[in-house]
């Protein structure tokens, strides 16, 4: 299956001509998106991760390489019509939130009865319907993101893709965007997620790209990423603490890491020591500890 | 089309405060010319007339300059140019928001003025004409001030604007040549400000050039805009 969006060798750079020193946001950045999946876009402030969403959307163009959106290039009107954005700082017209969702639709050429209908639907699944009515300039930052992803998802988009879709939002909303994701992706719908909030990308996305100086540094399965291979926890009862480098003794086990290459022969130990092997499990790390390992030996030359 | 449309309606719709202050000027005009004596003031009744359709010209002129900065500034166009809409599809919408703009101007002028005119020796076809050319002149004025602002700040644009748009009476003044039509806006408004010397031949040719003028304008900046970076933040 071809993938919904992919970037091939892309390069672009801001600046430089008279006006500033010049940036390198993107730096020969390629990436795939495969249809049906949430993927997790990651990385620090100007990493690139926006410059990437915007080229995609055609905001820009690249200095170099090209870009596919479900088979067309960047930039391309038609296609559009069957992907809903959100932006990082969302910014719309001030008008009742449900003309709102109404005059985003029509931009996509839907109308009529068909788009009021949808725009009801999505400010339900955003829990805007109370507030239909209500104008936009009125409403609170996380409501103005609800709103802002309900414009995004009123032409019921194939891919949808979304910069910093729940960085305003309170652990209720947060809970009904995630879920809501799911149920998209439970529809066949591909998710480009853009987010610093990890513990949320870790809990939806199958995949997670990790942005890092205009390039992916890491790129892979959640699960696969969490799941060390080349480590393992070993839980063991009976022993003591100081048996095994590392070792933490509590409510009666003392629990380990070791390589994996070595877990035969630290479970013998173990049995030769008169112990008792509790469970062995691949190490679990967080999303945060692999997104530190690929940024540290940039915060630390910022630091120096 | 649909989109077109859409777009222009929200730009009158962001722009109403600017078309309901030009309107209420146009209303208090007719109120003002209703209650007095036209036939002892003609004149003034002329000059008002004048005013209003420099206004409205000088007001098409700051739509065009400001349109996609606003925009721009507001980072409100990334979610439009989100969806299905091209750039090209984009500016057709502002232009055709602009040029609703001075449909509801010239309305409101030629209702006043078909009240008013007729009392002091101007015929309603000829001031109906007249408007035609008024708005003709303020659409090209908007779309070369809208292609300006799409690589100059508005104030700039707006300069540039002038010197184009103004150009054609240095050129008829020093040099005293035919040339000064190329860009037609001053000779089209010319019958506007001679409405106290009786009739002139009505220049239709120079409304159609106009119009051309505009559709090449806009074909240029829309291929313009295509390569413009919208997601740059500006200040």
């Amino acid at each position: 299956m071809a993938p919904v969006l992919e970037f091939q060798e892309i390069t672009k750079q801001y600046g430089g001509w008279f006006t500033r020193q010049p940036v390198q946001a993107l730096d020969r950045f390629s990436l795939s998106v495969e249809a049906g999946e949430i993927f997790g876009f990651l990385g620090p402030n100007g990493a690139g991760k926006t410059t990437a969403i915007h080229l995609a959307l055609g905001f820009m163009r690249a200095d170099q390489g090209r870009g596919l959106m479900l088979g067309r290039p960047f930039g391309d009107a038609r296609t559009r019509r069957r992907v809903g954005f959100l932006a990082e700082n969302v910014a719309l017209y001030h008008r009742p939130a449900a003309k709102l969702v109404q005059f985003y639709g029509g931009l996509n050429s839907l109308g009529g009865a068909r788009l009021r209908q949808r725009s009801r639907e999505v400010l339900e699944l955003v829990n805007l319907a109370p507030d239909a009515e209500r104008n936009v300039g009125s409403f609170s930052r996380g409501m103005l993101q609800r709103i802002g992803l309900a414009q995004a998802l009123v032409n019921d988009p194939e891919l949808l893709i979304l910069d910093e879709p729940t960085s305003a939002l309170d652990p209720v909303a947060r809970v009904i965007i995630r879920e809501l994701l799911l149920r998209l992706k439970g529809e066949g719908k591909t998710v480009f997620l853009s987010s610093h909030l990890l513990s949320e990308v870790e809990l939806v996305c199958d995949r997670v790209g990790v942005m890092h100086g205009g390039r992916l540094a890491k790129l892979g399965r959640t699960v696969d990423l969490l799941h060390s291979r080349e480590q393992s926890q070993v839980v063991a009862r009976g022993i003591d603490v100081g048996a095994f480098p590392g070792g933490v003794a509590s409510d009666g086990v003392v629990s380990f890491t070791i390589t994996t290459t070595s877990q035969r022969e630290v479970l013998e130990r173990i049995w030769s020591l008169g112990g008792e092997v509790v469970s062995v499990n691949p190490l679990k790390r967080s999303l945060e500890q692999i997104f530190l390992e690929v940024t540290q030996p940039e915060l630390e030359r910022r630091g120096k | 089309m649909k989109p077109v449309w859409l777009i222009a309606g929200n730009f009158l719709r962001e722009q109403r405060w600017p078309v309901v202050i030009l309107l209420g000027w146009v209303v208090l005009l007719s109120v003002a010319a209703g209650f007095s004596d036209l036939r002892r003031t003609p004149e003034d009744v002329f000059m008002l007339f004048q005013q209003v359709a420099v206004y409205i010209l000088v007001f098409s002129l700051f739509f065009g300059a400001s349109a996609i900065r606003n925009e721009l500034r507001t980072r409100r166009i990334l979610a439009v140019l989100s969806k299905g809409i091209s750039r090209r599809q984009y500016i057709a919408g502002l232009l055709l928001g602009i040029v609703m703009a001075i449909a509801i101007y010239c309305l409101a002028l030629g209702m006043a003025g078909a009240w008013v005119l007729p009392q002091v020796g101007v015929p309603a076809m000829r001031f109906g004409l007249l408007l035609l050319g008024l708005g003709v002149a303020s659409l090209l004025t908007a779309c070369l001030a809208l292609f300006f602002s799409i690589f100059l700040h508005p104030l700039l644009a707006t300069g540039a604007t002038l010197v184009i748009v103004g150009s054609p009476l240095l050129v008829e003044v020093v040099w005293n040549s035919s040339w000064a039509v190329l860009v037609p806006v001053y000779a089209i408004l010319q019958g506007f400000l001679n409405l106290s010397q009786g009739a002139t031949a009505f220049q239709g040719w120079l409304i159609l050039l106009a119009l051309g003028e505009t559709a090449l304008v806009w074909l240029v900046s829309a291929w313009l805009f295509s390569w413009k970076d919208v997601a740059l933040a500006v200040e």
